[in-house]
């Protein structure tokens, strides 16, 4: 045992730690465009980059105390004077290295660069009240009628939601590009497929202007229809959105 | 000792792991890249045209397409009444996208690549979501409206041997580009400017607008040198977009597609548009100044306004380019876009208008990026081509006058005032060149007026919107172009004391490192030996 020991355990965290910095910034931006079939790369949100850089370390460092036999190899590589003369290379470069890196992290850190906006949100806020007793007039109905009010209702999609949501209920309509906050892609199971048919009738006959502050009402430019359009007209648009989308609302739990 | 290490490591990664979920949340729905169409160019192995194929067919448009592009084919399906363009009439042969020559019907290939691709700008989806069977069938179901698809089996199909370009081909291009004519519709710069287009749209109410050469993200046909070489080729059928292959040689098409590449140029967009310190005593009051070379341009695309009505289905402005610069007092702003014409009317007039929140934001909130809200006020800038003369006459605005700017203050689009006299602090002045708007706005960072106005401050976040109106596209009021809310953020500059705590830094992390070694030195880790 003793002397199979791995006295590189340093080195090889600190290369797995920067393998992993390497696959977040160039790597994984290719690799979601080719998963998401988008025309260029999706870099790594910069936060989300430096949570997985603390927990990168942080394993590194959970696996090196696994034992404390690791515990001693990683840390003996520290101590002077022993090992060949590659040993001694690494670990002059990293006591050289470190004073530099913590210089240019105060660096970085203190240059003022401007901060990207923070713009948090929470895409389902709950559902007011008053709008919790509705029912689809149109879900009751029989088939055929049923299948009436998808028809129309597709097409009064396609005429008010299609420059924002797009013709396929996909959020990419012509217009979608210029709202920073996104039209809603329905086709994605997170989002109209996890609520109710009263809340989409909330949502249409609101819009951004009636939500609460925690969903950034100010970002939204989701229209408020209640001007324009008809609560039927409303119910219609909803069951043709979630069949053009082709996704079901939620099921509602059964009251016994 | 480790074990009590260890445990901690493990809570410090848990809490990690859960904050990471908080974050990911968050970020996806704060990042939007955009999406722009591309014309794909590959087509998999071709289904062959049966009945059977022609039925199913008939069933995927009847499901897909023809709400749309309407059931008998004209193009005048139920949901096509807010779209500009109208969707295609598959009864004529109105095929804009084909390797085939003008006049003829495209190839199914053809058919094939632009239904999958979708048409940018437009309400045409990419239909890569439906399988390419599926697409094969619709395709030969299409085909059945047009007798001319029978008559004209193996239409003659234009060749592509791309050439490369040189300074000089681009060169020749430009000439070319003006002595076949192409800037009567496209505009000496390409802007979509040209006055055949004005004519088309002002005068006959064509609904044509030739496109804006520079933007090339909205070539219907693909921006890559081959899509556009076919293209000029082929010409776009029924629309005043001719065919080149018998007027220009095949060499000299690739001059002009050289030179319609170089005018080609990607979105540059942002989210946070930076103003940089101006070390001069002035800032540029003008466009044509030399300074603003040194502003990073940010582009931004704009939407028609239907969030409340009067809503604005068709606009004709889509993006408009920022920079802006900042001294110790004051801040300017270059505002250009493209618009093809330069028709003032006393209503219907070429406009632009910034918008700000009337304080910095302290937190998330802001007022409603549409003009603000009862809960929170925008401030406005607000600048009109110039228009003076009698009732009901449509003149350009000449270069020597520079139009009119007025503050205003919003708490919702009904809830509109202007400042008064003394609080009227933004100076402002607009040109219009080659098919291209170009305002700059100037204010000082800080006015008296602190409840209406905007106080600019330094290395802060500040939102900011802006919105477009076309006079020629009847644009006024509400019908405009908009975006929400972007940012502006005046940068600081380095300061020296930066490089002082650099240095302590790099002395401490030193000492930390030899205290450390020193220790370990002391106490060498112990092995336990099994
Ligand atoms: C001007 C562009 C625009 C138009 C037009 C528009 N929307 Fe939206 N819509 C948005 C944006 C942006 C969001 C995302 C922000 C939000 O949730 O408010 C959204 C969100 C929604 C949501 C919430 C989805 C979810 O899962 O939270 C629904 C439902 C919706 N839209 C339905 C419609 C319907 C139905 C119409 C047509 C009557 C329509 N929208 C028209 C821009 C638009
Ligand atoms: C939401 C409306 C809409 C739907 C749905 C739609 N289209 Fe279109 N389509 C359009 C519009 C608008 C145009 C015209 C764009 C232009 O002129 O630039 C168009 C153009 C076309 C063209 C002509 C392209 C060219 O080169 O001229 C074809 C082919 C086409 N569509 C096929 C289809 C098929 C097949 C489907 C169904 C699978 C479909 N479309 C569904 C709106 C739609
Ligand atoms: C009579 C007017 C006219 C002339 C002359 C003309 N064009 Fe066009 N061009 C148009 C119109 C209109 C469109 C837009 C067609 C549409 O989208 O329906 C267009 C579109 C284009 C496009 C974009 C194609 C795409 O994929 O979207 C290119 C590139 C182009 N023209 C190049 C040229 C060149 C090069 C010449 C000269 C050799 C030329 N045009 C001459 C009217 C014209």
């Amino acid at each position: 045992m003793a002397n199979k020991r791995n006295t590189f355990l340093l080195i090889w965290i600190l290369t797995a730690i920067g393998c992993l910095f390497v696959f977040l910034k160039y790597a994984s931006p290719k690799i979601f465009q080719v998963l998401m079939a988008k025309d260029h790369p999706m870099p790594t949100p910069s936060t989300l980059m430096m949570w997985y850089m603390i927990m990168g370390v942080l394993a590194g460092l959970v696996y090196a105390t696994t034992s404390n036999q690791k515990f001693a190899d990683f840390l003996s590589f520290l101590l002077p004077g022993s090992g060949h003369v590659i040993q001694s290379f690494l670990r002059n470069m990293l006591f050289v290295a470190f004073p530099v890196l913590v210089g240019w992290f105060v660096y970085t850190w203190s240059i003022p660069g401007a901060a990207s906006p923070v713009e948090l949100r929470i895409q389902h806020p709950t559902l007011p009240q008053d709008f919790e007793k509705l029912e689809n007039p149109f879900r009751q109905k029989d088939d055929q009628a049923q299948r009436k009010s998808i028809e129309e209702g597709k097409i009064l999609f396609q005429t008010y939601c299609r420059p924002c949501h797009g013709s396929k209920a996909d959020g990419n309509g012509p217009f979608a590009n210029s709202f920073r906050l996104r039209p809603i892609n329905f086709q994605d199971p997170g989002t109209i497929a996890t609520v109710v048919d009263n809340y989409l009738f909330w949502r249409i006959k609101e819009g951004g202007p009636g939500l609460p502050s925690e969903a950034t009402p100010w970002d939204s430019a989701m229209p408020s229809w209640k001007d324009d359009l008809k609560d039927d007209e409303i119910w219609m648009i909803i069951m043709g959105e979630y069949d053009t989308a082709g996704v079901m609302p939620r099921q509602r739990e059964k009251q016994e | 000792m480790i074990k009590a290490l260890k445990k901690g490591l493990i809570c410090f990664g848990l809490i990690g792991i859960g904050s990471c979920f908080l974050w990911i949340c968050g970020e996806v729905s704060a990042q939007s890249s955009l999406l722009f169409r591309t014309y794909k160019h590959e087509v998999p192995q071709k289904l062959q045209e049966t009945p059977e194929a022609v039925a199913e067919g008939k069933k995927v448009y009847e499901k897909r397409c023809w709400y749309c592009h309407g059931i008998e084919g004209k193009g005048d399906g139920p949901a096509s009444k807010t779209m500009f363009p109208k969707p295609r009439n598959f009864t004529r042969n109105e095929y804009k996208v084909r390797s085939t020559v003008f006049g003829s019907v495209p190839t199914d290939e053809d058919l094939f690549r632009i239904i999958t691709s979708g048409i940018e700008g437009t309400a045409m989806p990419f239909w890569n979501t439906i399988s390419e069977k599926e697409r094969w069938q619709a395709i030969h179901y299409i085909k059945t409206f047009n007798e001319q698809f029978k008559k004209d089996a193996t239409p003659q199909v234009v060749s592509v041997i791309s050439i490369a370009s040189t300074p000089e081909s681009v060169n020749r291009g430009q000439e070319l580009f003006k002595e076949t004519k192409c800037y009567e519709c496209h505009g000496e710069d390409g802007r979509g400017n040209g006055p055949l287009t004005v004519a088309l749209q002002t005068e006959w109410n064509m609904p044509y607008r030739a496109r804006d050469l520079t933007k090339s993200w909205n070539f219907k046909g693909g921006n890559t040198i081959e899509d556009i070489y076919r293209t000029i080729s082929t010409g776009f059928n029924e629309t005043p977009m001719g065919s080149y292959l018998e007027k220009l040689s095949d060499e000299d098409r690739w001059h002009v597609v050289h030179y319609v590449k170089s005018l080609a140029k990607d979105i540059a967009s942002d989210v946070v548009v930076k103003v940089k310190l101006w070390e001069g005593d002035q800032l540029p009051s003008d466009a044509s100044d030399e300074s603003w070379s040194k502003a990073t341009a940010v582009e931004i695309p704009l939407a028609g306004q239907i969030i409340a009505t009067p809503r604005q289905w068709a606009p004709s402005i889509d993006a408009i380019m920022v920079k802006a610069l900042y001294n110790k007092n004051e801040i300017a702003f270059l505002l250009e876009w493209d618009d093809a014409t330069n028709k003032q009317e006393e209503v219907f007039r070429d406009a632009v208008s910034l918008q700000f929140p009337t304080k910095i934001p302290e937190s998330l909130k802001k007022p409603y990026f549409a003009m603000g809200d009862s809960g929170g006020a925008v401030n406005l800038w607000s600048w009109k081509a110039y228009w003076n003369e009698g009732f009901g006459a449509v003149v350009e605005a000449p270069e020597n006058e520079s139009g009119s700017v007025s503050e205003m203050n919003a708490k919702g689009f009904k809830n509109v005032t202007i400042q008064p006299p003394e609080s009227q602090n933004v100076a402002g002045r607009g040109i219009y060149q080659n098919g291209r708007w170009k305002v700059v706005l100037k204010r000082t960072l800080v006015t008296e007026d602190t409840k209406g106005d905007m106080q600019f401050e330094i290395g802060k976040l500040i939102p900011i919107a802006f919105a477009v109106w076309d006079g020629s596209n009847s644009d006024v009021g509400g019908l405009k172009s908009v975006s929400s809310w972007y940012y502006i953020s005046l940068e600081k500059q380095v300061p020296k004391t930066v490089f002082v705590y650099v240095l302590i830094a790099i002395i401490m992390g030193g000492s930390v490192e030899m205290w450390f070694i020193a220790r370990l030195r002391r106490f060498p880790p112990k092995v336990e030996e099994e």
